[in-house]
């Protein structure tokens, strides 16, 4: 049985925090769909979902769980469940019985709730487990236990809480794809919060939170298209941002005059404007190349992933600043720091105004899973 | 062998000798009918001793004793819980002073506060016994306290909100998840409560007034006698019987609590 999921309005503030942890955060997440909630630490993206859950209660705004408010419910009469970041499995009980916990406490014999969890047991991929202590069990493998154990309790809207970010890159990855089998064969409702992008991938939609509000909301491909705002555009990563002014639907810096396709975010006013380009999206030539629209000195290379990435300081000139542009290489190819090369800007992402100037020290653009270095100060509170 | 490990051994060695060498002359004394200076050994082999006790008033002072340490532990269990849990769980803003003040029974010496508190309990009109087991309850909550405070520390809070995620309700949360896993300290707690009430002997004096003869105050007035030495050694070991399988339960406990710490220690 899976429900709408809808956030209504909704505000919290920590105890003592001087800004809001949550400022009218609304959010809809359809039956059967997948929602990631993506945000640096801080952002509030933890306690959105603990609002969610009810552990902690709004300051103002309701919780919609298949139409129903929520608001008034104590957390065990929401139809949610939640996988926090630790597994939690009780200590006292085998795998069998953390699984069959749910039944148990709703009244179900203990017999036929450890009939029933032995089939959710199945599911993960842990039958033979079912005798074991959950301190006999691997870290993987207790997170595998906590998710059968949160779909045994056959919950209207499923919360996962960072559930896989303890596990090291190759669990996690399993446990991703043991998610994608859930999903198709159940289809839970489900709201998951993360820092990491490509968990964020794993959903239909992601909603992007920085500093309690909600910056953009839509598939993870729009992130690294059309960044709604120069926020998700600097924790997205991967982008340079070039300083120049928009006059008309075209975009004029030192790397020369690019026109600009307006955005589902709206195109900005005239004036200042910062133009987002992708790394993946420049083209690094000669510098005796006729086509150059720019050159500039290549500083340092950095990786990302199997490919090499060329950090080109292009200088200032006719009255535009100058700016660090990046540029993937293909891969087996390398240009020397130091060289001068030309720049080809494939298609330029869309143009974003600039609210704020770049914080300094985010050349090396600030990455979710890296991203203490979020443009504003911030709340210490998660 | 190491050098280390040699020394390990002798300080062991050493300790067991340092707490075992008090028994010895007790468990001579009560198998000896007649022991006089100088002779090393008792002259003569018996069991007068423990002859003694069925006969005497030292079943129904145990009993006494026992009954003392059960309510002692009924009072200060659930009360050290409660502020194990605030304590381990810093629900308290300022923990400092509470933490004090449920020291200062260890910290300050007991005859003080028996007298202090025996004119308190006077004046409010308290029946003697239940007020004896107050004053022992307070002597004994500092050990609870810090068995709960040590186990909720080792205890996720996060672990009742999973389990109210699961459907529990908090009364349920709290009966499955929570108590389950606190259940080898409550039995520490208890064992430890109990000890306080079974062995004290200044707080039943002063509070009891001597109407209240338990174990201990029957060794003491029969160790003040002179003559009583066979007598007052097999008392004795009999009062430390229950002590050391207490100890040997609270160790047990402890041991099995360590095991599941050592789960939580390991990498995730």
């Amino acid at each position: 049985m899976t429900s709408s999921l809808e956030l209504r309005g909704v505000s919290y503030s920590h105890p003592g925090a001087p800004a809001r942890t949550l400022d009218a955060v609304s959010l809809q997440v359809a039956s059967g769909e997948m929602l990631a909630v993506l945000g640096p630490s801080g952002s509030g993206k933890t306690t959105l979902l603990r609002l969610t859950a009810g552990l902690v209660t709004p300051a103002e705004g309701d919780v919609f769980v298949g139409g129903r408010s929520v608001l008034a419910e104590p957390p065990e009469r929401r139809g949610l469940t939640m996988m926090f970041q630790q597994p939690h499995l009780f200590p006292h009980l085998d795998v069998l019985g953390n699984v069959a916990f749910a039944d148990v406490v709703s009244g179900v014999p203990r017999r036929a709730a450890r009939e029933r969890a032995q089939r959710f047991l199945d599911l993960v991929h842990l039958r033979d487990l079912a005798r074991r202590r959950p301190r006999e069990l691997s870290g993987g493998q207790e997170q595998r236990v906590a998710l059968a154990r949160a779909l045994a309790a056959r919950p209207e809207v499923l919360l996962l809480d960072e559930p896989f970010s303890a596990l090291d890159p190759e669990l996690r990855s399993a446990m991703h794809d043991l998610l994608l089998e859930v999903r198709a064969m159940l289809e839970p409702t489900t709201l998951i919060v993360t820092h990491d992008l490509a968990e964020a991938a794993l959903a239909d939609r992601v909603a992007v939170v920085v500093d309690g509000r909600i910056e953009q909301v839509g598939p993870v491909d729009d992130l690294y298209r059309e960044p709604a705002t120069l926020t998700v555009a600097r924790l997205v990563g991967g982008f340079t941002e070039v300083p120049g002014r928009l006059s008309g639907g075209v975009h004029s810096s030192v790397l020369g005059a690019v026109e600009v396709r307006g955005s589902r975010h709206g195109q900005p006013a005239d004036g200042p404007a910062a133009l987002l380009v992708r790394q993946e999206s420049v083209e690094v030539v000669p510098a005796a190349d006729a086509r150059t629209g720019a050159t500039g000195i290549v500083g340092r290379l950095s990786r990302s992933g199997a490919r090499l990435v060329a950090h080109v300081e292009v200088a200032a000139c006719s009255g535009h600043p100058g700016v660090t542009v990046r540029a993937e290489l293909p891969p087996g190819r390398r240009v020397a720091p130091g060289a001068r090369v030309g720049l080809l800007v494939a298609a330029a992402c869309a143009c974003v105004q600039a609210p704020t100037p770049q914080p300094a020290g985010t050349a090396g653009l600030a990455t979710f899973s890296q991203s203490s270095e979020a443009p504003s100060g911030g709340t210490s509170a998660r | 062998m190491r050098a280390s490990t040699v020394a390990a051994r002798l300080a062991t060695a050493a300790l067991v000798a340092w707490f075992g060498m008090p028994f010895v002359p007790l468990v001579v004394w009560a198998f000896a009918d007649r022991w006089t200076w100088p002779s090393t050994l008792p002259q003569q082999w018996g069991l007068r001793g423990w002859a003694s006790i069925g006969q005497d008033a030292m079943l129904p002072a145990l009993a006494r004793s026992a009954v003392l340490g059960a309510l002692v532990a009924a009072v200060a269990t659930p009360l050290g819980a409660l502020a194990g849990r605030a304590l381990g769980w810093r629900l308290a803003a300022h923990p400092g002073p509470p933490t004090l003040l449920l020291l200062a029974p260890v910290a300050l010496p007991p005859f003080a506060i028996a007298m202090g508190v025996d004119s308190v309990l006077l004046r409010a009109r308290i029946p003697g016994t239940l007020a004896l087991v107050l004053v022992l309850a307070v002597f004994a909550l500092p050990y609870t306290t810090a068995v709960f405070r040590s186990a909720y520390t080792g205890l996720d809070p996060e672990l009742e909100h999973q389990a109210r995620m699961l459907g529990a309700s908090a009364r349920q949360a709290f009966g499955r998840a929570t108590l389950p896993a606190l259940l080898p300290a409550a039995g520490a707690a208890v064992a430890l409560a109990f000890l306080v009430g079974w062995s004290d002997y200044i707080v039943t004096v002063v509070v009891g007034g001597g109407q209240y003869v338990t174990a201990p105050v029957l060794v003491a007035s029969a160790a003040s006698g002179p003559g009583n030495e066979p007598t007052v050694a097999a008392y004795a070991l009999l009062t430390i019987l229950p002590l050391l399988a207490a100890i040997a339960a609270v160790a047990g406990l402890t041991s099995t609590r360590r095991g599941r710490v050592r789960r939580e220690g390991e990498p995730a």
